[in-house]
């Protein structure tokens, strides 16, 4: 048994889910997190992202909008985010963790967010009292 | 490769992030929860709180450097010299594999 930990994109959720459930899983619990990434050492990806930004921005005389964008890319801003996590057999993990990675995948280059897969000793369901691979 | 999952006063958290980005651990995911420990809670003039808020901090390191993160968090998320009840907990566990979603790498 696995426990994956997925942190992804907010406007994401739903794709995620819906990739879940074709990969054969349909069960997770998700939560809204925040957080950040390890720091980007190629400054032409945070550019690209200014950029971005700034077009949305629209007209900007006095430079407060510019301002704002640097110090929320460059600064230690906490991003928000959808943390999944779901309980699977051993050998579903590759599929389920392929799944997640084309749903979520972005031409940003940063911030798609991490996938975490940690073991679990046991686990047992509330209903019948299972526990092990069948409780999953 | 190691899931350090952190349990600390709110007030803290901005002091310890701060200190564990100098420190090079600049990669966290942040969970506001409330719980209770060992005490069953705070008792105030008869009422019972044992729902407490708390931040919950998740990183993912690496095995060495297991023992600076955890030193860098006792110093900081301590309330005082020698601590106080409630300043919180810290749980380390396995991690089998880990993926960046962007590259698809299986690495952090």
């Amino acid at each position: 048994m696995k426990e994956i930990i997925a942190v992804v994109r907010m406007n994401k959720t739903g794709v995620t889910k819906k990739a879940l459930v074709e990969a054969g899983v349909a069960g997770f619990t998700a939560f809204k997190v925040e957080g950040r990434g390890k720091l980007v050492t190629n400054p032409s990806l945070i550019l690209e992202r200014k950029k971005e930004l700034l077009l949305m921005a629209g007209e900007d005389q006095t430079g407060e909008a510019e301002k704002l964008i640097t110090d929320f890319l460059v600064g230690t801003t906490l991003f928000p985010r959808r943390l999944f996590t779901i309980l699977a057999h051993d050998e579903e993990v590759a599929t389920i963790v392929d799944a997640i990675i084309q749903a979520n995948k972005t031409c940003n280059n940063v911030g798609d967010g991490k996938i975490f897969i940690l073991p679990i000793v046991d686990a047992v369901r509330v209903r019948t009292g299972e526990t092990g691979e069948a409780a999953v | 490769m190691l899931m350090v999952r952190a349990i600390i006063r709110p007030e803290k958290k901005e002091e310890v992030l701060a200190e564990l980005s100098r420190a090079g651990f600049h990669a966290t995911t942040v969970v506001d929860v409330v719980g209770r420990g060992k005490q069953k809670g705070i008792k105030i003039s008869g009422i019972i709180y044992d729902e407490i808020p708390k931040a919950l901090l998740m990183m993912a390191i690496r095995d060495e450097d297991k023992e600076d993160m955890v030193r860098l968090i006792l110093k900081y998320a301590r309330t005082s010299e020698q601590g106080a009840y409630g300043d919180g907990k810290i749980f380390i566990s396995p991690i089998d594999e880990v993926y960046t979603i962007s590259s698809g790498i299986p690495s952090l």
